[in-house]
């Protein structure tokens, strides 16, 4: 069975992520996931452009939706913050008639018309609703025995409350139950829903490194072999910034993160190259040394 | 173990309902959350307690007999007057005067407002220094405010009578307005506790200025003045603060994104990060990262020039699309077809 989606991949996985926009196409295929992606260079306007041009930012996401609408298909991301933007918009343009109306009139000199009723699907959803663990399970060509799994979930997949229903963000387990349909173990520490504070790392970057240094920490101590993600921007700060936190914690840290199509891809028997493990700043090599030596 | 604690239905917005993962949405009300326990039935409250003459902390435990609808606050109640002799406030006992903010289990709740769970651990608030116990001073956040004036003041007199507000010019500001002081969100920011690194004020002294600034009729030099000292561009959006408000203030959505807009509107200079970022993405249709670093901090952006070249042979940045992004951003082009 093959699900059609429309694919928005989002800024970070077309440039300093690449390698999660390649590790996607690659697995798509195998999970029976038809792409269409939306190719046009379009921001969901993060954090920045959100707070300081809000019609702006509506039209942005408006402009998504009514794309995936046109096509009649589910829309779907693998950026976090993108996903929260797009939630967001819908709900404002639903709740609020002269917004969209004005949202409308911009979008009309491109012949695009927001009418809303699209679906907007996370991969980790796709992953665990749509597809579901029971099939997920079956695909599997190289279970990942042996690697402990830190799941880092980020803020906008989780929190606020008033779009995903958790009191306590804490919890939320679908990555460490979709760890586990992989064949990993899920490990417990204190990191799981916290923020890397990706959002001002441009201007600030050590607010990132000192709040994301203690979590990568916190799971090296309890023992995680590696770090998992849903989101491209906390795996920028996880990643690219990892040295800079060894350097403010005077400790090695050398803990491997892992893009969300990365370790389903891994454990579908996709070659590591092909999933562009090797364009991360910490190398993998010891995960993929421990499947090799558990098959 | 937690099992999953969900939102009213009513508390739902229509969209987010049309969303599948809407599917998962549950009762969580008092009585639902108290589902699990049995009158009879015992629970383990630990409280941390800290003596400021001898300057220890310990952690005391009571074992208490559940009853129905029983609240942290009720479980306090009966440990101080058994075994325990602890320090902690509380007024109204009605989500009304923003007292009994505690951390529970590791998140803030107001005492009178949260259902017992089996083993609670019950602490101070973070961010403040503790008094005594489970008593924490406001002082900062008081000497915070204090500094953002909070008090409405014209720049003209306002000539005619009555005055016209609408309810779009003061949605912001009401929403604020419904904030009881409680501190919890300035005890779940992850920034306010980062300490020397950021001047950040939090998100507690942000509702207290969202009342006044985001008000038409507040003179904007002392808005200006009061953003400048807030290092508000240091949130790092990431909702605790709307997690944990008792008043269900969306505080990220209508405190600090409004003020931060405010900002920009005011100072240019202030709103840098994100008015370049727009600049970037109105030339290029997408950000480019690395282009907006180098704009952002000029040729320091080098100065962690291991990392850059780290970058650079990870693929991660590429120096001719950050000089192509430049030169179209420089000549204000939007991208080709």
């Amino acid at each position: 069975m093959t699900l059609q989606f429309a694919y928005f991949p989002g800024c970070s996985a077309k440039t300093t992520c690449s390698e999660l926009n390649q590790a996607m196409h690659r697995i798509a295929p195998e999970l029976g996931l038809l792409l269409h992606e939306i190719d046009t260079p379009v921001c969901t306007g993060s954090r920045e452009i959100r707070s300081v041009d809000p019609l702006g930012f509506l039209v942005a996401n408006a402009r998504i939706l009514a794309v995936a609408e046109t096509a009649a298909l589910p829309l779907m991301t693998v950026c976090n913050t993108c996903t929260l933007n797009l939630i967001d918009t819908q709900a404002r343009l639903t709740g609020d008639s002269d917004t969209r109306g004005e949202v409308n009139v911009r979008l009309a000199s491109e012949g695009l018309v927001y009418r809303g009723p699209v679906e907007i699907r996370h991969f980790l959803w796709v992953l665990l609703e749509d597809i579901g663990p029971v099939a997920l399970r079956k695909m599997i060509k190289r279970p990942m025995r042996g690697l402990s799994v830190a799941a880092f979930y980020g803020c906008h997949i989780t929190r606020p409350p008033s779009r995903y229903g958790y009191v306590d963000s804490r919890n939320n387990r679908s990555l460490e139950q979709l760890a586990e349909v992989l064949g990993c173990r899920p490990i417990d520490y204190s990191g799981r829903t916290e923020c890397c504070g990706f959002h001002t790392a441009a201007a600030n970057e050590k607010v990132a490194i000192k709040l994301t240094g203690q979590h990568v920490a916190d799971a090296r101590e309890n023992g995680a072999s590696l770090m998992l993600t849903p989101c491209p921007l906390c795996h920028t700060v996880l990643d690219t910034f990892q040295r800079d936190m060894e350097r403010d914690l005077n400790r090695r840290l050398d803990m491997p993160i892992l893009h969300l199509a990365q370790i389903v891809g891994l454990a579908l028997g996709v070659k590591a190259a092909d999933l562009g493990l090797n364009q991360h700043v910490i190398p993998s090599n010891g995960i993929i040394e421990t499947l090799n030596g558990s098959i | 173990m937690p099992t999953a604690l969900m939102l009213a239905e009513s508390e739902i917005d229509e969209a987010a309902l049309n969303t599948r993962q809407a599917a998962l949405v549950v009762h969580d009300d008092l009585a639902a959350r108290n589902a699990a326990l049995q009158p009879g039935d015992m629970i383990r409250v630990r409280v941390r307690l800290y003596n400021p003459d001898t300057g220890e902390s310990s952690i005391e435990a009571v074992a208490l007999t559940y009853h129905n609808r029983m609240r942290v606050l009720d479980a306090l109640n009966a440990a101080s007057t058994s075994s325990l002799d602890i320090a902690y406030r509380w007024l109204c006992g009605s989500k009304m005067c923003g007292t009994c903010a505690v951390r529970m289990n590791g998140r803030e709740v107001l005492a009178c407002w949260e259902a017992v769970e089996p083993d609670m651990l019950i602490e101070p608030l973070r961010n403040l220094p503790v008094l005594r116990d489970l008593v924490v001073d406001r002082t900062p956040f008081d000497i915070k405010v204090a500094a953002f004036e909070p008090w409405l003041e014209r720049s003209t007199p306002y000539t005619g009578f009555p005055e016209t507000l609408t309810h779009q010019q003061m949605r912001h500001a009401s929403a604020a307005l419904e904030c009881i002081g409680c501190m919890a969100c300035y005890s779940a920011c992850p920034v306010v506790g980062l300490g020397g690194i950021t001047a950040f004020a939090g998100p507690a002294p942000l509702v207290q200025l969202a009342q006044t600034a985001l008000d038409p009729r507040q003179r904007s030099d002392k808005v200006l003045r009061s953003l400048e000292a807030s290092n508000i561009f240091d949130c790092v959006s990431c909702y605790k603060c709307e997690e944990v408000c008792p008043a269900h203030i969306r505080i990220v959505t209508d405190v600090i994104e409004p003020l931060k807009a405010k900002a920009a509107a005011l100072s240019p200079r202030l709103a840098r990060h994100p008015l370049t970022f727009g600049a970037i993405v109105a030339a290029r249709g997408r950000i480019e990262p690395a282009l907006l670093v180098l704009r952002l901090k000029g040729w320091r952006a080098l100065a962690r020039l291991g990392r850059v070249l780290t970058l650079i042979r990870r693929r991660k940045i590429r120096p001719s699309r950050t000089m192509l992004a430049l030169a179209s951003m420089l000549l204000g082009r939007k991208p080709g077809p």
